[in-house]
């Protein structure tokens, strides 16, 4: 694999995550407790043996920065290859401000992706949240001589409703991508083709795709490049048989990380590592009189209260007779004594003062910004 | 070498010790590898204290069981010691022109690696070991070090009268300037023990390593020769009081304690002080899932782990599994045990990946807990010869 180089888009243009993305990029929202989606994404390449990596930003890059400092974490502090997270660059006579679509966020980094002597590009986005082996899929698409391979499920967000904007590839019996066409409305599809953001190909193939598509002011990957294309170029679209949840708006969110509870999800995708950030937090501590049941919790945090179907990140505290259910609290949120918590997601922060409820619905999730005081 | 790397202090850790009051604990590994508080190693809080004072070279002398050690603090970056000038530097024995040599003793030990204290021309050598529990600021020992103008001053604890026999006493002047060092005494003068950490002056140690070795009686010790030595000629040797929490996790009973002792903060060691972090090489695992029907108090778990049983006053190390109907009770789970349905663990430390069966009860709750009996250690032939 020492011939693949992976790039991933840390942002979607299409993601409504609410003040969730106020702050940040997509690829460094929380998710699963301790970790971040690109956690996910990068482990996956660096388990499959795909140590060079470059990271697209758009903006609000601060905290994928933080957390990736120098990829020594995902054992991508190298020499040769490595991490390289690529910043909108703009030149006063030619590119400005942020990226126009994800062909101009590759044009804009063409400089770098050809400095790499990768043969093989893996381009994949930030809103599934995936451990793939690219082993196998790396094979297939060789033996199978197409020019560019498409990924995709047939069970996406557990069989729900899949939000706009996702794409769903049109595929003939051998295989060959003939059509694709973005999902309109949040809708419930039975036997589509769900794709992935996740795309295989000749590294110099995607050089002179960009370059060709961008030179007559073409901007989208989807649209100017597979959907234009799919009747000239070999593209095949290969299946992965997992389950996968996708994250674009807030309900996603909940389902992607509600998921994990489920021992079966759990176990396989936890099967190959996922590293993260150390942050070299405590183990945690379970006072006496604490109530933990079905629940995620990382390192770091001090239980007291009650926490029930629930995920908690590093370094939350549940004080006494504070209730928490079917939650997400993100790292050090405080919920103090006798709090009542309930169908929330809770930002980095957070402080829920003495005897504050705070309640949303199995249908509608309550959202409290970062740093918040309720 | 250039001379950016000089250094007012460094330490010099003593990590060969085998431990074997420890027992099957430290059978295949170093007393400082053994595991501590659910994710650390013993060696993690003289290494984080290191960091923590602003000491950033290290050279750890290993000796005994090296391997797991010494991957254990690999490039030293878990602890912030990957430097290009400094960092931590493992020492174990070499082979010096056509004889290979062992370390003799404590003394012997820092004695072969002088050189390497020369290449950053020290004013100060921190001596430390790695088997305590504890948390200090050397820096502050240095300031004290650098005002009483000693040659050597010795950390020191206030213990009990009737525990004071059981370490080296230092017999002090009201100016806590040491007269005399008793090894063990019988019947002590002075409650004032040594914990192990010295912090000298390079160029009067050097002087006595180097007259030490000439000794052919010397057992080449820090606490037998070196020291009661300097007291004789008169040297400069202080006591600094240290007041806190301290622990020799030399025997099964102390290791158990000293666990035992993080769950309550009043008695002992805060580790979640964010001011003066303890790093440890993290695993690389998710986060710990508890299962419907679990009921935990007073225990302290971490990555990795899945329970669903019943765990008290216990810690459970990275990838401990507890099922349903288990019970687990002032315990140690070591990494990656498992403690199947209805098994009952009770007083005892359990190796690692090492699995209790379904049903099976061990351990029992000890009348008295000493060095020799109450607390029990597990390992594989004896949970499975029942």
């Amino acid at each position: 694999m020492d011939r693949v180089m992976g790039i991933i888009l840390a942002y979607s243009d299409r993601a409504a995550m609410r003040e969730l993305t106020k702050v940040r990029t997509l690829a460094s929202l929380p998710v699963a407790g301790k970790y971040r989606i690109i956690d996910f994404l990068l482990s996956g390449f660096v388990n499959s043996g795909i140590y060079d990596i470059s990271v697209i930003t758009n903006n609000n890059y601060h905290s994928l920065m933080d957390h990736l400092e120098s990829g020594k974490n995902w054992d991508l502090m190298r020499k040769t290859g490595g991490l390289r997270l690529l910043t909108p660059l703009s030149r006063a006579d030619y590119f400005t401000g942020e990226y126009k679509g994800t062909l101009d966020a590759l044009n804009r980094n063409l400089y770098s992706i050809k400095k790499s002597d990768a043969e093989y590009i893996i381009l994949s986005g930030s809103s599934i949240v995936c451990n793939l082996d690219y082993g196998e899929v790396m094979e297939e698409h060789i033996k199978s001589k197409a020019d560019l391979t498409a990924l995709y499920t047939r069970s996406l967000n557990g069989g729900k409703t899949v939000p706009r904007g996702v794409g769903v590839l049109k595929t003939n019996k051998d295989g060959r991508i003939y059509d694709l066409y973005i999902n309109e409305d949040d809708v419930k599809l039975q036997d589509v083709n769900w794709c992935l953001e996740i795309f295989i190909m000749k590294k110099s193939l995607l050089e002179t795709l960009v370059a060709d598509a961008v030179s007559v002011g073409m901007t989208d990957f989807y649209m100017d490049v597979v959907k234009r294309l799919a009747a000239t170029l070999n593209m095949k679209g290969i299946e992965v048989t997992e389950q996968f949840f996708e994250i674009s708006d807030v309900k996603g969110y909940m389902r992607a990380n509600m998921n994990f509870l489920n021992e079966e999800y759990r176990r396989k995708a936890f099967k190959r590592p996922v590293f993260t950030k150390i942050k070299d937090s405590v183990p945690t501590l379970y006072r006496e009189g604490c109530y933990v049941s079905n629940s995620l919790i990382s390192d770091g945090c001090k239980i007291e209260g009650t926490v029930i179907n629930s995920i908690l990140s590093r370094g939350v505290r549940v004080e006494q007779g504070a209730f928490v259910t079917d939650s997400i609290i993100m790292q050090n949120t405080d919920i103090k004594q006798g709090a009542n918590v309930r169908y929330v997601i809770s930002d980095k922060n957070v402080i829920i003062r003495e005897g504050r409820e705070v309640t949303g619905h199995e249908k509608y999730t309550v959202l409290i910004e970062k740093s918040t005081i309720v | 070498m250039n001379k950016i790397s000089k250094k007012e202090t460094i330490a010099m850790l003593l990590a060969g010790g085998q431990g074997n009051r420890l027992g099957k604990l430290t059978k295949t590994i170093a007393k400082p590898a053994v595991a501590f508080g659910g994710k650390y190693r013993i060696i993690d809080f003289p290494l984080s204290n290191c960091i923590n004072s602003g000491i950033d070279t290290i050279g750890v002398l290993t000796q005994y069981q090296p391997l797991e050690l010494n991957a254990y603090i690999g490039s030293g970056q878990p602890w912030d010691l990957d430097r290009l000038y400094g960092g931590v530097t493992i020492l174990p024995p070499y082979v010096k022109g056509s004889l290979g040599e062992w370390y003799k003793g404590t003394a012997n030990a820092i004695y072969q690696n002088m050189h390497f204290i020369s290449l950053y021309e020290p004013t100060y050598v921190v001596i430390l070991s790695g088997d305590h529990i504890y948390k200090a600021n050397y820096q502050l020992m240095i300031e004290y070090h650098k005002e009483k103008k000693a040659d050597c001053t010795i950390a020191v604890l206030d213990v009990p009268l009737q525990d004071a026999s059981r370490f080296g006493i230092m017999n002090v002047k009201d100016d806590l300037r040491i007269y005399e060092f008793e090894e063990k005494p019988k019947e002590p003068k002075s409650t004032l023990a040594s914990m192990g950490v010295y912090v000298f002056t390079w160029e009067k140690l050097k002087e006595y390593l180097e007259k030490d070795e000439k000794d052919k009686d010397s057992h080449n010790d820090f606490g037998k020769n070196i020291i009661p030595k300097m007291i004789v000629s008169k040297e400069r040797v202080y006591a600094y009081p240290y007041k806190g929490y301290w622990k020799d996790v030399g025997t099964v009973k102390a290791l158990w304690e000293a666990n035992m002792d993080i769950l309550d903060k009043d008695k002992g060691i805060d580790i979640d002080d964010y001011r003066w972090k303890i790093y440890s090489r993290n695993p690389v695992l998710p986060p710990q899932y508890i299962g419907e029907g679990a009921e935990i108090k007073n225990s302290f778990i971490t990555e990795g782990c899945t329970v669903e049983g019943f765990v008290d006053h216990s810690i459970l190390f990275p990838g401990v599994i507890v099922k349903k109907g288990a019970r687990v009770v002032n315990s140690i789970l070591m990494p990656r045990s498992r403690v199947e349905e209805e098994a009952v663990v009770e007083y005892s430390i359990i190796m690692e990946d090492l699995t209790v069966p379904k049903g099976i009860k061990v351990g029992e709750v000890p009348e008295i807990i000493t060095d020799d009996e109450g607390i029990t250690v597990y390992s594989e032939e004896e949970v499975n010869n029942g």
